[in-house]
This record gives structure tokens, C-alpha cells and sequence, in this order.
């Protein structure tokens, strides 16, 4: 046999597959506005997105703009791709950022060295449209 | 007041197959021969069975045993769903079965074909505990736990100056055991300069911070303790059992504190249900996916202050000879992933002081625990009954 393979399809890049409770969220990112779910009784903020307040337990919500800013709670760098998606982009720095709104982001982070890494280093959110749909998160020094 | 669960069960059998990286067997035949293996360890039959703890998701469920085994009246079938700290968390349940009169002889087991069979990233899919991570991290390129837990590691060594070297001490220490052990996947003495010159995985683990892809299995059987006195092995009894779930179970990222998970809440409860405390303590068999879980899970079972988990595991102290021997038989870092099971099997071994070259002198009270999925643990504290 000589007939030449067929080069491997291009790994596909794992997406997130909004639910009920988690739509607003994932349309908010396509809009590029950072979207958060608060309990409509109390007002404390909760993600990721669920159907209860585990505070007061109202099952009423609403999802309000939050500022972007944050600092480093802490990250990794990637080197092994789990996902063969990632291989090229390895190693990549992922920060996990406690975000001025309260909650935290775990996103890619661009632009700074591991070297300059420290927790507490402030961030700002942006917003990377990867499909019609989908607009995923990532870090930039503020 | 002492608990009613406390001593009222006894681990009666344990078994394993060999440890590998490649086999042709199925995952359920691998967890089938090391439950005959426990079940003649006890001396008894399989048609004695009548409570299950399989390991899930993977491996054989109830109908597979009943098939196989022949059990003619199985009384339980439970799941316990808590990823690494099943096993141990599966102790208790079948403690209470036991205990209460529910079951006589409970197996839990565990077989997988985790280096010939499904790897890691593939195997997470099946887990309902991940899809949070699959729908909000891993579309940013983070889903393995070798990544999830290398932030709570980096955020360690920040915070309280823990190194590689202290990373690479729980690595070389559990090879050194592992070689007396002999059924292990990695039989070869490892450096500290190999540990770290291995590739980097995820900043901070290397790879030989990362537990074993293997294929095997494991086994014990749970009996109430006055049944088991009169089987064929010395008598091994749960002093004290527990399992806790951390905030945030299903996301890392929002738990208020990384460093803290389940086992914390798990452990003064397993300690006062034994009526003892870490000082008690002769061998540890502690859940290690990585090595930092080791030194994290230290700090959390009160060997050591919060933060000085690094430095606990220097000098030999958790060697054999050393104040503390950890993981005697391997681990999961150089015997194979058999999911923990086989901590169990190994404590057991130790208080039976049937662990060869391995042994703990005059071992008479032992802890093994569990970690899994995004933080869940599992701790049970057992003893050679006098």
C-alpha cells in the first residue's frame, strides 16, 4: 500500500457548553461584559452560576455587570497539553484572580513573565471571541 | 462517651494484583482477581459477600459481581462517589453496614487500566464532579488535576517558602519504600537531581511530583469485628473512620481557601471517634497524586503547623526509621494508582506486621486517607487489636 496518510484532523479546542443556569453568564462574555449572578432576596454574588442562593436559599436572581479588575490569588504554568488543542500555545501561564467583584476567574495571562508573577499583582480582565458563540477570558497586567 | 462505630469493624482480607504498565486484562477482571485475592486472604468464600463497594465511575458494579462471584444474597450495592477518596470514605459506610447488621462481609474494590486502558484527561469526562471545570476552565486550557492542584501548590510555596527540594523529598522517600515492596510499577532509586530535572508538567509539579498511570487492581473486605476475630488473619479494627467535603466542592478556583479541603473537616472527627490524636500515630498511608498533597494533607492531620509541611518531611522523618514513616508501600507516586486502595491494603499489612522489608516496628496504629475529585477527603484510622 502507498497511499499517503491522510494528515490527523486539527484538534478541536474544548468549549463550554452553557446551561439554564449559566447562559447569562457566557452571553455576557459574547457582549464583553463580565456578567454575575446575585441573589435577587440577599444580593450576595455567586459563581460559578447555580440555581440557589446556598446564603438565604431564594431561587431568584439576577445577573449585574462587574468590574473587571482583580489581583493574582495565585496560577501554574502549562507545559504538558492535556488537551492536544493546547499543545502550541505551551507553555502557558493560567492566573487564578480574585476579582475586585468577589469572586475569582481562572484565565490565561498575557504579556507579563513568569518571572514577575506575584499574588497580589493587580489584572484586568479582557474578552477573546473564539466562535460566534463563545467569548473566553484572559488576564493582562492593569 | 465511646462512638458506637469505634473497633466495631475490622479490615478481615486484603488483595492485589500485580502492579503494571500494560496488561491485557480487562479493569473488571483486574478487580475481580484481587477481590478473590482479599476474600481468601480472610478465609472465606465469595458466596460470603453480601455488601459491595465498587470503585465508580469505572470498573465492575453490582451485576458484575453477583455474575462473577456467584453471591447469592448481596444485601448492598453503594456507590460512593468521591474520586481518591473513595476508598477510604468507603471504609466508613461499610463500617456502619456492618456494624449495624446490615451486611457481614462488605468488599470494596478497585481495578482499572489506567495506563493500557483510559488515561487521565479521558477518564475525567465520565466524572459528573468535573463539569464545572470542563465548562468554565477547560476551554481556557486547564482540566487535569495535575494543573487544578498545581495553583493550590504554587500558592503554598509563596505563601509559607516551601521548595521543589521539599517537593522532591516526599518523591525520593516513597521510591525508597517502594523498592522494598517489590509489586510496583517504579523499581528504580530516584535522585533528587532526577526529580528535578524530570519535565515540568504543570509549574510547580514535575512529573515525578505526579502519581503513576498503571494498570492494577486492589481489594479489602470489611467484617464486624467479632466476626473477623475469629478469621484467619490477626485482627485489624477501625478505630476511627470519616469523610469531608470541602466549600466549593466541584470548583477549586472558588474555594474561599485551596489549602483547605475535605479532609480538614474529616479529621478531628476520625481522631475523636478513635479517641486519639497525631501523636498516636506509628505509619501514615496518605493519598499522594502529587507530592505536595502529601505535605498538604500533614499540615491538615495536625503532624505539623499550617505552612510547615515542607520542612516536616526533611531529615527522614517520614522515611522508614523516622519519626513518621509515610506511604511504606509506594503509593501512588512508584507502586501503581490503584485509586488508594492499596493504602489500605498496606496499612493493614503493617499492622498485621506482615511488611517484610517494609516493616514498622512495633506498628500498632496507623492512618491511611484519601483526596479526590476537586477536593473531597476520606481519613480511617485502624489498629492491631490486642
Amino acid at each position: 500500500m502507498s497511499t499517503a496518510t491522510a494528515a490527523p484532523p486539527a484538534p478541536e479546542r474544548p468549549l463550554p457548553a452553557p446551561t439554564r443556569e449559566s447562559q447569562s453568564f457566557w452571553d455576557g462574555m459574547r457582549e464583553g461584559r463580565f456578567m454575575l449572578q446575585h441573589c435577587a432576596l440577599c444580593g450576595k454574588v455567586r459563581h460559578y452560576p447555580r440555581p440557589v442562593c446556598p446564603h438565604c436559599f431564594s431561587t431568584e436572581n439576577s445577573f449585574k455587570e462587574a468590574p473587571t479588575g482583580g489581583a493574582i490569588h495565585t496560577w501554574t504554568v502549562c507545559h504538558h497539553p492535556f488537551n492536544f488543542f493546547f499543545k502550541a500555545a505551551a507553555p502557558y501561564i493560567v492566573a487564578l484572580v480574585d476579582m475586585d467583584a468577589g469572586v475569582r476567574v481562572n484565565a490565561p495571562l498575557r504579556g507579563i513573565a513568569e518571572a514577575d508573577l506575584k499574588i497580589g499583582k493587580r489584572l484586568r480582565m479582557g474578552f477573546e471571541p473564539v466562535t460566534k458563540e463563545v467569548t473566553l477570558p484572559f488576564f493582562v497586567a492593569e | 462517651m465511646v462512638h458506637p462505630l469505634r473497633d466495631k469493624a475490622a479490615v478481615s482480607g486484603i488483595g492485589e494484583t500485580a502492579y503494571t504498565r500494560g496488561t491485557p486484562k480487562s479493569g473488571l477482571a483486574l478487580q475481580l482477581e484481587a477481590s478473590l485475592a482479599a476474600i481468601a486472604d480472610a478465609g472465606l468464600s465469595p458466596h460470603d459477600i453480601d455488601g459491595l463497594v465498587p470503585y465508580f465511575p469505572g470498573g465492575g458494579i453490582a451485576e458484575d459481581f453477583v455474575a462473577n462471584l456467584g453471591l447469592p444474597d448481596l444485601k448492598l450495592s453503594v456507590f460512593v462517589p468521591m474520586g481518591g477518596a473513595t476508598c477510604v470514605a468507603a471504609i466508613q459506610t461499610a463500617a456502619m453496614a456492618v456494624a449495624t447488621g446490615v451486611c457481614k462481609h462488605v468488599l470494596i474494590s478497585v481495578g482499572r487500566t489506567g495506563y493500557s486502558g483510559a488515561r487521565v484527561s479521558a477518564r475525567l469526562q465520565q466524572f459528573p464532579q468535573f463539569a464545572l471545570a470542563a465548562e468554565f476552565e477547560a476551554p481556557i486550557g486547564m482540566f487535569a488535576p495535575a494543573q487544578l492542584y498545581a495553583q493550590g501548590a504554587r500558592r503554598h510555596m509563596e505563601l509559607y517558602g516551601t521548595t521543589a527540594r521539599h517537593f522532591a523529598e516526599v518523591a525520593v522517600v516513597t521510591r525508597q519504600h517502594a523498592i522494598l515492596n517489590g509489586n510496583v510499577v517504579m523499581n528504580k532509586p530516584l535522585t533528587v537531581e532526577e526529580h528535578h530535572a524530570s519535565r515540568m508538567i504543570s509549574d510547580p509539579f514535575r512529573l515525578f511530583d505526579c502519581s503513576l498511570e498503571s494498570d492494577g487492581g486492589a481489594a479489602i473486605i470489611v467484617s464486624a469485628a467479632d466476626r473477623a476475630r475469629d478469621l484467619k488473619k490477626p485482627l485489624v479494627t477501625v478505630m476511627g473512620v470519616a469523610e469531608g467535603h470541602p466549600e466549593s466542592p466541584a470548583s477549586i478556583a472558588q474555594r474561599p481557601d485551596l489549602l483547605e479541603f475535605g479532609l480538614a473537616k474529616a479529621v478531628p472527627r476520625a481522631y475523636g471517634m478513635a479517641g486519639i490524636g497525631p501523636a498516636d500515630i506509628d505509619v501514615a498511608e496518605i493519598y499522594d497524586c502529587f507530592t505536595f498533597t502529601v505535605i498538604n494533607q500533614l499540615e491538615l492531620l495536625g503532624f505539623c503547623k499550617k505552612g510547615e509541611g515542607g520542612p516536616f518531611v526533611m531529615d527522614g522523618r517520614i522515611a522508614l526509621g523516622g519519626a513518621l514513616p509515610i506511604n511504606t508501600h509506594g503509593g501512588l507516586l512508584s507502586q501503581g494508582h490503584v485509586v488508594g486502595l492499596n493504602h489500605v491494603v498496606e496499612l493493614t499489612r503493617q499492622l498485621r506486621r506482615e511488611a517484610g522489608k517494609a516493616q514498622v516496628k512495633d506498628a500498632e496504629v496507623g492512618l491511611v486517607t484519601g483526596y479526590g475529585d476537586m477536593g473531597d477527603g476520606s481519613i480511617a484510622i485502624l489498629r492491631r487489636a490486642a
